[in-house]
């Protein structure tokens, strides 16, 4: 048997062409010989396969067709991504999107109502003698009425108070800028009574912080006894403050009792310090005098919850003034004087370079 | 994204029964019915209107075969299922192009559809081994095969048009071509 017949044959065996005595004379053949028997099955493989292929050639056919009846450019107009940067990133990204915007959103919840459980009642109250001072002076008017005398040769009386400290030995004095804001001229007074006048060299109403020079040039003080101090204070440091809330200094006492200031200012310390108006501006000092803060205020609802700018702004204060018109400023991070001391001895150590502030406008 | 489809969409059972009885005109709505998917999909998810036809194409392959072979169940609709193979098919391209598939813009619901996708790829296989064969099987071998197996001409057709002076010389010349097919498709 030729080759071809036996293709022929096998053939169309597979497509069911041969007649019943055919099909069972080719099976017996097919039975016996395994090289037929293997040709028998390759070319079934091989129809299936050409089946296959020509039923997806005619299917693509017609898929082609019913594809050219579409009008495919309207279609991909107005399907396309839209042309906007921000639709398009939203439409691919909308679960990432999603995503940040819950943790956003939790965040937002979460520091809300942190901030809400940490509010403080109270609010804040600047510390100088700005009410008391009114409230004399209008005393001074009904006096005045009173006694019916002239008072045309009569000083004008401070309107407010407060207290600053020496922050170089020829005259540069740290205060609060809430204390000379408004001013029109501003005054110092030393512990023994003697009045210098002051102009404000660099305030900083951000930090509450103002730098005042005595205009007397011939003014000097010996070397500063105490220094700035570099870190910060922890809960519970014992700290103290000297202060005019009245004509004769006063010493305050106590311990910082949070590391932040009213509704979680970073810039402040808390400290337990009973303050009145006049305290403000008064210098801040740990157990080995050195300066940890400015006494700027104290909540109003609260006694005893004193706030205290940190000693690093008024370092930044300084650093903003020409440095060579500083002569022996106050120490940065040095070792002070007055470590080592009594609390009197370094009250009385450091009593000379502490001013009462007097405004005028 | 409300645009309708302009053409009417055949019902899921219209397309099976019509897939059944070779019925062209089912083929052609099924086709015009969801091909504006299948496009937005592709388009928004980095691809062009020419691959939106290659993948909707060969998703109607697998579901023509699948109805064919009487393997499709309607358990879900036919949108769902057209969707998901879609879906399927052109992730898997993404993936072969290095282009990540994590950020996919889906317009429906998705169905799991790897084992049909997975069939037809296999299917494919075969096809491109056979299309191959042929392209280089050369003429008029290649006519002639196509013209016996896929468009069903008779030898005897076959030896008129290629002026074979008998049937004879004709068969011995299929025969030849198709021993040389045959060797082609099974050693590639």
């Amino acid at each position: 048997m030729r080759e071809a017949d036996l293709e022929a044959i096998i053939e169309d065996y597979l497509n069911d062409k041969l007649n019943t005595a055919e099909r069972e004379a080719f099976e017996q053949l097919r039975k016996n010989d395994p090289i037929i028997d293997h040709k028998v099955v390759a070319h079934k493989v091989f129809l299936d396969a050409m089946a296959q292929y020509s039923t997806v050639v005619k299917l693509k056919e017609q898929l082609n067709y019913a594809h050219s009846q579409i009008d495919v450019d309207t279609l991909v107009e107005a399907y396309k991504p839209h042309p906007s940067k921000i639709v398009q990133l939203w439409r691919n990204n909308k679960a990432a999107i999603a995503v940040a915007a819950s943790f956003l959103i939790l965040a937002m919840i979460s520091i809300y109502s942190i901030q809400n459980n940490s509010k403080q009642a109270g609010s804040f109250e600047a510390m100088s003698r700005d009410l008391a001072q009114l409230k004399r002076s209008q005393n001074n008017l009904i006096r005045n009425i009173n006694s019916k005398n002239s008072s045309t040769n009569r000083t004008p009386v401070a309107r407010y108070g407060g207290t600053g400290f020496a922050v170089s030995a020829n005259g540069y004095i740290a205060t609060n800028y809430h204390v000379i804001s408004g001013a029109d001229s501003v005054y110092v007074q030393n512990n023994k009574g003697v009045s210098y006048k002051v102009k404000a060299i660099y305030t900083d109403s951000q930090n509450d912080i103002a730098i005042l020079k005595i205009t007397d040039k011939s003014f000097n003080l010996p070397g500063l006894p105490y220094a700035i101090r570099r870190g910060l204070s922890g809960v519970g440091e014992a700290v103290f403050t000297l202060g005019f809330p009245k004509d004769d200094i006063v010493l305050g006492d106590g311990y910082v009792s949070s590391k932040t200031g009213i509704d979680g200012d970073t810039l402040a310390y808390q400290v337990a310090i009973p303050v009145n108006p006049g305290n403000s501006g008064g210098p801040l000092l740990d157990n080995n005098g050195n300066i940890v803060g400015i006494i700027n205020g104290k909540e109003n609802k609260t006694d005893g919850a004193t706030f205290a700018v940190k000693s690093k702004y008024i370092m930044e204060a300084l650093n903003a003034i020409p440095q060579d018109s500083l002569s022996r400023k106050v120490t940065y991070g040095k070792k002070s004087q007055l470590q080592g001391l009594k609390r009197n001895k370094q009250v009385e150590r450091m009593q000379d370079y502490v001013f009462m502030i007097k405004v005028y406008n | 994204m409300n645009i309708k489809f302009n053409n009417q969409v055949p019902t899921d059972r219209e397309v099976v029964l019509g897939i059944l009885n070779n019925s062209e005109e089912a083929l052609n709505k099924l086709y015009a019915a969801y091909f504006p998917m299948v496009l937005q999909f592709i388009l928004n998810n980095s691809g062009d209107e020419d691959e939106a036809k290659d993948v909707y194409q060969e998703t109607i392959i697998v579901l023509y075969n699948k109805v064919k072979e009487g393997s499709f169940e309607l358990s879900s609709k036919l949108k769902t299922y057209i969707y998901s193979v879609s879906r399927r098919i052109w992730l898997k391209k993404l993936t072969q192009r290095n282009k990540k598939t994590s950020n996919i813009a889906d317009f429906e619901e998705v169905l799991v559809v790897d084992d049909d996708v997975e069939q037809h790829e296999q299917k494919d296989l075969q096809f491109d081994k056979m299309q191959e064969a042929l392209e280089n099987l050369g003429e008029p071998c290649k006519t002639i095969i196509q013209d016996f197996y896929i468009h069903n001409l008779s030898m005897q057709d076959i030896c008129e048009k290629f002026g074979y002076t008998n049937a004879d010389n004709a068969k011995t010349q299929k025969y030849k071509c198709l021993q040389r097919l045959k060797k082609l498709f099974f050693n590639n």
